[in-house]
């Protein structure tokens, strides 16, 4: 494993995931979410939370890092990316399930779906650009 | 190829069954404290397809990550990808924590089950799928 690629793959994703989730989620998909105000924590209440969404983020940048360093360690920016959307397409049958057990409506599913996709692609493909495992010495 | 097609049924079958022992009869009490946040059970049971699709998905892309990088390397690669894959779950699990008001024991019980669920189904795919040799 080549620890000094591997810190600066996952700051990135993390850096990446994070404010993407932000415009995302928090953002360009507020109104939707809206529209069930009953599954969603308050404003204060949620940002006395808000260490666990950063934890979230953390853990989930460090593993995707992870899996690629186990799974593609010579792969590049499109096997990033392949491995992206197929943890994304994980998380969309998380999103099926949740969707059949909570109210959300068909666009909060539809947004969640489309945005695991461009977040995880994205992320892989960061991940796969700048990862590269350490070359073995040669004598 | 058949082996995968193998390996993809063995998984939904266990996930199927797993999600259905664990989250819908022994944590049925706990999921209940917290019933503003869920669906009326006749609802639910209107889009119970969805709950299979989205756990055939799951078994499908568990499968697909593993013949695209483990294969070959049997059971313990399956469950190592399970426990990665769980953790990627219960980071997501983080940051709906943060959002929405679940209770946090709600939360733990459900990646005690996760784990289990992504373990087994890591031995699973591990012991049935084996790559095409090229000998």
């Amino acid at each position: 494993m080549n620890w000094k690629k591997f810190f600066i793959a996952f700051i990135a994703a993390f850096v990446f995931i994070f404010v993407f989730g932000f415009l995302w989620y928090g953002k360009f998909m507020h109104d939707i979410h809206n529209e069930v105000p009953v599954l969603w924590r308050t404003e204060a209440d949620f940002g006395s939370h808000l260490p666990w969404l950063v934890l979230g983020h953390v853990v989930m940048a460090f593993f995707l890092t992870m899996l690629y360093a186990c799974f593609v360690p010579t792969g590049g920016a499109a096997a990033g990316a392949k491995l992206g959307i197929l943890v994304a397409l994980v998380y969309a049958g998380a999103d099926l399930i949740t969707f059949a057990v909570q109210p959300l409506t068909t666009k909060i599913l539809c947004g969640w779906i489309v945005g695991d996709l461009i977040q995880f692609a994205i992320a892989g493909a960061m991940i796969g650009a700048i990862y590269k495992p350490r070359s073995p010495t040669t004598t | 190829m058949k082996r995968f097609v193998i390996a993809f049924i063995a998984a939904f079958i266990f996930i199927f069954f797993w999600g259905w022992l664990y989250n819908g009869v022994l944590l049925k009490d706990v999921f209940a404290q917290a019933q503003s946040l869920f669906r009326p059970r006749e609802e639910i049971m209107g889009l119970f397809h969805w709950i299979a699709i989205g756990q055939a998905g799951l078994a499908l892309s568990f499968v697909m990550i593993y013949a695209s990088g483990f294969a070959g390397g049997g059971i313990a690669a399956g469950v190592r990808l399970g426990i990665m894959l769980e953790i990627l779950a219960v980071s997501a699990r983080c940051t709906i924590y943060a959002t929405q008001p679940f209770p946090a024991k709600l939360l733990v019980l459900v990646s005690i089950g996760g784990f289990i669920e992504m373990i087994v189904t890591g031995v699973i795919v591990g012991a049935i799928y084996k790559p095409k040799s090229n000998a």
